[in-house]
């Protein structure tokens, strides 16, 4: 922990460094999804384009967490609690997911949309 | 009582108090969002309509992700100056941090906004037109006038609502003396407050009221705007009831009473009593025929009657007589409100209701609670009339393919292309732009399939949206970056270019603002940047807190304040790590 004033002075500049990066890493994302020769993938949005704004977003946010958050020097309590957060939050992401493997089926549950479990009116079966 | 451990860290954690206590709150935080955001990709992945991609302007988007990310450096530069015991740099970083969070929320005031004043209508053929809904008013002798503010659409907007060629003309009042539609300089006529071309209009000679459903709010409504038309609603007839404990009916109201929320609440009160005595009266009339019945019924070997039941009730006529009786609704009908003295005249009124609070027909239309319109429908002014700055024919598409039809002839057959020839004009227009573009990119090669290797999206093949709009305009029009700030801006020059479109109310699957009604997208956008938007509100109150009353603190123990601050910035760096990912999230993909 930066704690003596010649060190705060120095971790200073490391943050207006982060903003910085930050601030062009923003740029980065829009011209990625704006400008067309930086299109990677097929024409317009698709998952190239997904995976590339999301890994984007996943590095403005390590560095948020590591150098703002102090994640780079803390103690081990505060990992335990964050990665007890991390893990629930995916429980919690794969839990929502769960519902694509819903058992049950209305229709004949053959086409792709009905094979998903999801309600589909002309497909259900008349009484 | 000291609060143990504000400075000096527990021996077991290594930790001061309160940042055990951060970070286990954002480690709930962390599974809220988390949370929303797999319900986001769960909503988009199973989307069964056209995903609005980077729907939203991005430059007020980009504008708060710098806002956050600025804020989020100057708050830890406060926490170093608190550090450095430097309390007027700790007070000026602080402040930036505020304004920083104020300005985001500005912004995020000025793009709700615009979603929330910006009408989207989708046809019952898939049809979407997403644009702004003209405004009416309406006069005291219940025309209804088009509503042009000075300056706003010009000249140029005003002859295209009016123009012949269109096949579509507007024209509000009903060839009288009023004049042409758009004037409202007539003489001695009071006009209403503007209201939007998407309302259901009325034109009613009588009102029935239900008295067991009628709702304050929407009774008062319709008194409101009979009187402002000079109209007022009377009774009929005179109303005659009698109630539990009188003998003799007795006269409830009569003929030309007004109608009035006190004579209806008297009328109401009447009529429940007579209700509840009626049916107590006939359960006591059931359970003496029931006895009667039981009576004869054949015992078995315990006594008891067995329930094989022949024969038929039979209800003692005798109970009829106490039955009371009390009108359960009342009709009135609208009259000139003539002077003192005089006879009344039967007149009609106009109403002006809410789509979604009126059951509407040619003839009668019932209100949501039950309040019956007698009258006429005025379909012409029932109508959505917009200025489209955008048509979608993606969701068009997208069923068709489902159905195994060619796009194409399915867009071609769209009421819309049918009824509108200045949008099958722009339709062909664009279409041609669209093959030049797929040519364009067959540069890119062909696949083993002989497939371009990049052709038009889905959304440049089917959406012609505002900027296309324009574009396709006569003057091509430039527009700066900020001519679009929170999207189309129908009070610029440009404006011009937007078709306009009139859609009768039946052709209409749903109409809406940009709001989560219209779609699971501005659900979840609501939903997630509304909780968002709650977070950087209740961190500002916070660090507005520290910086506000912290001085007291300060001077006795600038420690405990800067790590206050330090636990304070924690959440705001959180707040800023969610924004970080909804921002592409929502504006860019």
């Amino acid at each position: 922990m930066a704690d003596s004033v010649a060190e705060i002075q120095k971790a200073k500049k490391l943050y207006l460094f982060i903003g910085l990066t930050l601030f062009f890493f923003t740029v980065v994302t829009v011209a990625v999804a704006t400008v067309e020769i930086l299109d990677f993938g097929g024409r317009g949005f698709d998952h190239v384009d997904a995976v590339i704004g999301l890994i984007i977003a996943s590095i403005k946010a390590s560095l948020v967490m590591l150098i703002f958050m102090h994640l780079n020097h803390e103690k081990k309590l505060v990992y335990q609690l964050f990665i007890m957060g991390i893990v629930l939050g995916v429980f919690l992401m794969v839990l929502t997911a769960w519902a694509f493997s819903d058992p049950i089926r209305y229709g004949k549950g053959t086409t792709e949309a009905n094979k998903s479990g999801f309600y589909d009116p002309e497909k259900a079966p008349q009484d | 009582m000291d609060i143990p451990y504000t400075v000096t860290a527990r021996k077991d954690t290594g930790l001061y108090n309160a940042k055990v206590g951060i970070w286990l709150f954002l480690a709930s935080e962390v599974m809220l969002f988390g949370g929303l955001f797999s319900g986001y990709v769960f909503l988009r992945v199973y989307a069964d309509f056209p995903w609005p991609e980077r729907a939203l302007p991005v430059v007020p988007g980009l504008i708060n992700t710098f806002i956050l990310i600025g804020s989020s450096v100057t708050i830890v530069f406060a926490w170093a100056a608190l550090k450095m015991r430097k309390w007027r740099q700790f007070q000026v970083f602080m402040i930036i941090t505020l304004l920083c969070a104020g300005l985001f929320m500005v912004l995020k005031g000025i793009e709700y906004k615009a979603k929330w004043s910006h009408q989207a209508v989708r046809m019952k053929d898939f049809v979407v037109i997403e644009g702004h809904t003209h405004k009416a008013t309406i006069d005291n002798t219940g025309h209804i006038h088009h509503y042009h503010p000075e300056g706003e659409h010009g000249e140029k907007g005003h002859a295209a609502i009016g123009d012949e060629a269109n096949g579509m003309i507007l024209v509000a009042a009903e060839g009288d003396s009023h004049g042409e539609e758009g004037h409202h300089s007539d003489e001695g006529l009071t006009q209403s407050e503007p209201f939007e071309f998407n309302r259901v209009v009325f034109k009613a000679d009588s009102v029935t009221v239900d008295l067991e459903k009628f709702y304050d709010p929407v009774i008062r409504d319709l008194m409101k705007q009979a009187q402002d038309q000079g109209k007022s609603i009377v009774l009929t007839g005179d109303l005659y009831g009698r109630s539990t404990h009188e003998v003799d009916e007795k006269l409830l109201a009569s003929k030309g009473d007004l109608l009035s929320l006190g004579m209806l609440k008297k009328l109401r009160a009447v009529h429940l009593d007579a209700k509840a005595h009626n049916a107590a009266i006939k359960t006591k009339q059931n359970r003496k025929a029931w006895a009667q019945l039981r009576g004869s019924l054949p015992k078995d070997q315990k006594g008891a009657p067995s329930y094989k039941i022949k024969g038929d009730l039979v209800l003692d006529e005798e109970f009829n007589k106490f039955l009371v009786s009390a009108p359960s609704s009342v009709r009135f009908e609208i009259m000139d409100a003539a002077e003192e003295g005089t006879e009344k005249t039967a007149a009609s009124a106009t109403f002006v209701l809410k789509p979604r609070e009126v059951r509407e027909g040619a003839e009668s239309s019932s209100l949501r609670d039950g309040t019956l319109l007698e009258g006429e429908l005025d379909a012409k002014h029932s109508q959505i009339e917009m200025a489209a700055d955008a048509i979608d024919f993606r969701f068009v598409a997208q069923r068709a393919v489902e159905k195994g039809i060619d796009p194409e002839v399915a867009i071609q057959n769209t009421w819309l292309i049918k009824n509108n020839p200045e949008v099958k004009e722009l339709w062909a227009e664009h279409k041609s732009h669209i093959d030049k573009l797929a040519k364009e990119l067959e540069k890119h090669g062909f696949d083993k399939n002989g497939k371009p290797k990049q052709f038009p999206t889905d959304t440049e093949r089917y959406r012609m949206g505002w900027q296309e709009l324009v574009n396709m305009g006569e003057g091509k029009e430039v527009m700066g970056v900020f001519s679009g700030f929170a999207g189309p801006n129908h009070k610029k020059d440009y404006a011009k270019h937007f078709p306009e479109i009139v859609v009768p109310r039946e052709e209409t699957n749903l109409e809406s603002k940009f709001t989560p009604r219209w779609n699971n997208y501005y659900a979840i956008y609501f939903l997630i940047t509304g909780l968002h938007g709650l977070h950087v509100i209740g961190g500002a109150l916070v660090l507005g807190h520290f910086l506000f009353c912290g001085k007291k603190m300060y001077l006795n123990n600038p420690e405990r304040l800067a790590n206050r601050v330090e636990v304070g910035g924690l959440f705001w760096h959180f707040v800023d790590l969610v924004w970080i990912f909804l921002f592409p999230i929502l504006y860019l993909m």
